[in-house]
């Protein structure tokens, strides 16, 4: 399959369309700031073909690495591998406060219409205080969702997970809609995209809602509005997501190898297997760098 | 002994068990170093050890600190951002304790990462709250009293104002140090910076401990100075299994094994009744854990991050 030139791969998985789908929302010489998984995968497969000069940022206040190995979290040595700058933690936020982060990555349990996000606690029959499940909390997500100009939100595409209201606002999107930003005050622009394993949405210019932009092959629209609890509006020109080029693929099974974070392959990594994978990533990673 | 005293010896070293016994005490504030790696995990297991009562624990986003004494009963309180293992999983404890009450009940108190490192900054520049641009609008803010939002007295739109952080005692880790409390990271620093100078008493627990000369090669490595600091103990390999910038990578597998573990109450039982009161300090740890483990995570790290010093 090809289309402009480029070459899709030919079999790849979900994970890895994901990666790549993450990989294009991001432009060569932003400053982002990535969380873990695959949105960062994505922002390194980025700076590995149409975005050479992109800044990666992360919370432990690691600036501009380009780590030889995955990045085992937002505080893992790989994030100061190569870095321009080590700072505290409350410097990189602030600079992501005064303007200078261009995108930050977020997720969550649940997600609203508005792009309001609650990594906090599900509610159930139960209050915040007394959860049916409780999450880990905000971390960073708070201020990335306030300060970062814009975001992009990964989902697992679920009727429970794509909600009219969510339980609790941990990270805010537009609120209860135009305006809401405003009057906070916040720095950043909102989110700008939802990516979920089907679909691709985007939110709309005047009413902040969060509408269908693209499905990924093999899924249709309707299929997606099941598994959305809101009357979701669709896209007159809705667009069906392209696979990872060859290229993407590649990259991605370089910097992966081992399926960590595109086959869920941590559970059953032993000791012996992981010192291999470090061993033999510093050499494969650094050639692509090169 | 008074407080200036401590902070003007010129001889912090103890031993673990000395610092923690020395500072921690039953009903008192604390706070812990680190951020998704670098975590202060052989202090965690000595406070277990050692069964003080009744903390509250102010932090960013703590792992073991957090979930480990969450599960004992020792917290009664959090002051956090967040609570989990990042890529290893959630808190099986956090979700016991909120969730059913076990062992018991724990007061919350939730903020953000970069608000509660400004309320160490406000901690540490000894006023009485900083401002920001965060929390506003969400239910963070909604569900935490301690969080007021004002309107911008020169104008503007609202802001947040959250109160200074003011631990009675900060365990933090860092790469080295000097015996006089000159403490000096290598990698990033999260937080440190600010909980160090926030709290009462500080303890700073580090890879090496090195001469003051030493320090003075690369001053502008020090991210705590001597006055700050109370206690200086060297605990190599204190962050395992998490990771710590320039000296050793991330156990990731020997964490899925604990994970494993902790996931029910009586698992988490297990886990300390071998690490960490089957071990009689930090020693018999990596005894267990196994020296030659340790140093192949301290080998492969060199081989991606070399340091100057």
């Amino acid at each position: 399959m090809s289309t402009n030139g480029k070459k899709y791969a030919e079999d790849y998985t979900l994970q890895e369309l994901l990666v790549a789908a993450a990989g294009r929302e991001i432009r060569d010489r932003e400053v982002v700031f990535v969380g873990v998984g695959i949105p960062c995968l994505g922002a390194l497969v980025a700076k590995l073909t149409h975005a050479p000069n992109v800044i990666l940022a992360v919370e432990s206040g690691c600036i501009g690495p380009t780590p030889y190995r995955l990045m085992l979290g937002i505080g893992d040595n790989a994030c100061g591998e190569n870095a321009i700058c080590i700072t505290s933690l409350w410097r990189a936020f602030s600079d992501q406060q005064r303007g200078y982060f261009d995108m930050g990555m977020l997720g969550g349990a649940q997600v609203d219409k508005y792009g309001n996000l609650n990594s906090t606690a599900i509610f159930g029959a139960g209050t915040y205080e007394k959860p049916k499940t409780r999450l880990p909390g905000s971390g960073g997500a708070n201020d990335i969702a306030i300060s970062a100009k814009r975001t992009l939100i990964m989902m697992n595409q679920q009727k429970r997970r794509f909600l009219e209201k969510v339980d609790f606002i941990t990270s805010p999107g537009y609120l209860d809609g135009p305006g809401c930003r405003e009057k906070y005050g916040y720095p950043g622009g909102g989110p700008s995209v939802i990516i979920s394993n089907m679909a691709i949405f985007r939110f709309h210019e005047k009413t902040k809602e969060a509408y269908l932009d693209s499905v990924h092959p093999g899924v249709t629209a309707e299929a997606v509005r099941k598994e959305v609890s809101w009357d979701l509006k669709v896209s007159p020109d809705l667009k069906t997501t392209p696979p990872p080029t060859k290229e993407e693929a590649d990259i991605i099974r370089t910097l992966d190898s081992q399926k960590i974070y595109t086959g869920g392959g941590l559970k059953n990594l032993t000791f012996e297997n992981y010192i291999k994978m470090l061993n033999s990533s510093h050499a494969r990673i650094k050639g692509m760098f090169a | 002994m008074k407080e200036e005293d401590t902070k003007k010896s010129l001889d912090k070293r103890m031993t673990l068990k000395k610092a923690i016994s020395k500072y921690i005490f039953d009903g008192c504030s604390v706070a812990f170093s680190g951020m998704g790696g670098e975590q202060v995990v052989a202090p965690t297991y000595e406070i277990v050890r050692q069964g003080q009562k009744n903390l509250t624990l102010m932090g960013d986003s703590p792992c073991e600190v957090g979930d480990y004494l969450v599960g004992t009963g020792q917290l009664k309180r959090v002051e956090v951002a967040w609570l989990a293992f990042a890529v290893a999983g959630v808190s099986p404890n956090y979700r016991r304790a909120v969730e059913q009450g076990v062992p018991h009940k724990i007061e919350v108190r939730e903020f953000s990462n970069y608000t509660m490192g400004l309320r160490f900054l406000a901690g540490a520049m000894g006023l009485p709250f900083m401002v920001t641009r965060s929390l506003a609008g969400t239910s963070v803010e909604k569900y935490n009293d301690m969080i007021k939002v004002i309107d911008d007295p020169y104008g503007g739109a609202k802001v947040a104002l959250v109160p200074a952080a003011k631990p009675d005692v900060a365990i933090i880790h860092a790469n080295r140090a000097d015996i006089l409390g000159n403490t000096q990271f290598i990698g990033f620093s999260s937080n440190a910076e600010n909980i160090a100078r926030a709290a009462t008493r500080t303890i700073v627990t580090c890879e090496k401990i090195v001469s003051t000369d030493e320090i003075k090669k690369v001053p502008t490595f020090t991210t705590v100075p001597q006055y700050v600091v109370d206690a200086v103990v060297e605990v190599p390999f204190c962050s395992h299994p998490w990771n710590m910038p320039y000296a050793y990578a991330y156990d990731i597998p020997f964490h899925m094994k604990m994970m494993a573990e902790i996931d029910t109450a009586d698992g988490f039982k297990r886990w300390l009744d071998e690490w960490a009161f089957g071990c009689k300090d930090h020693d018999e740890y990596c005894e267990k854990v196994g020296w030659a483990r340790l140093k192949k995570l301290a080998q492969i790290e060199r081989k991606f991050c070399k340091s100057i010093v």
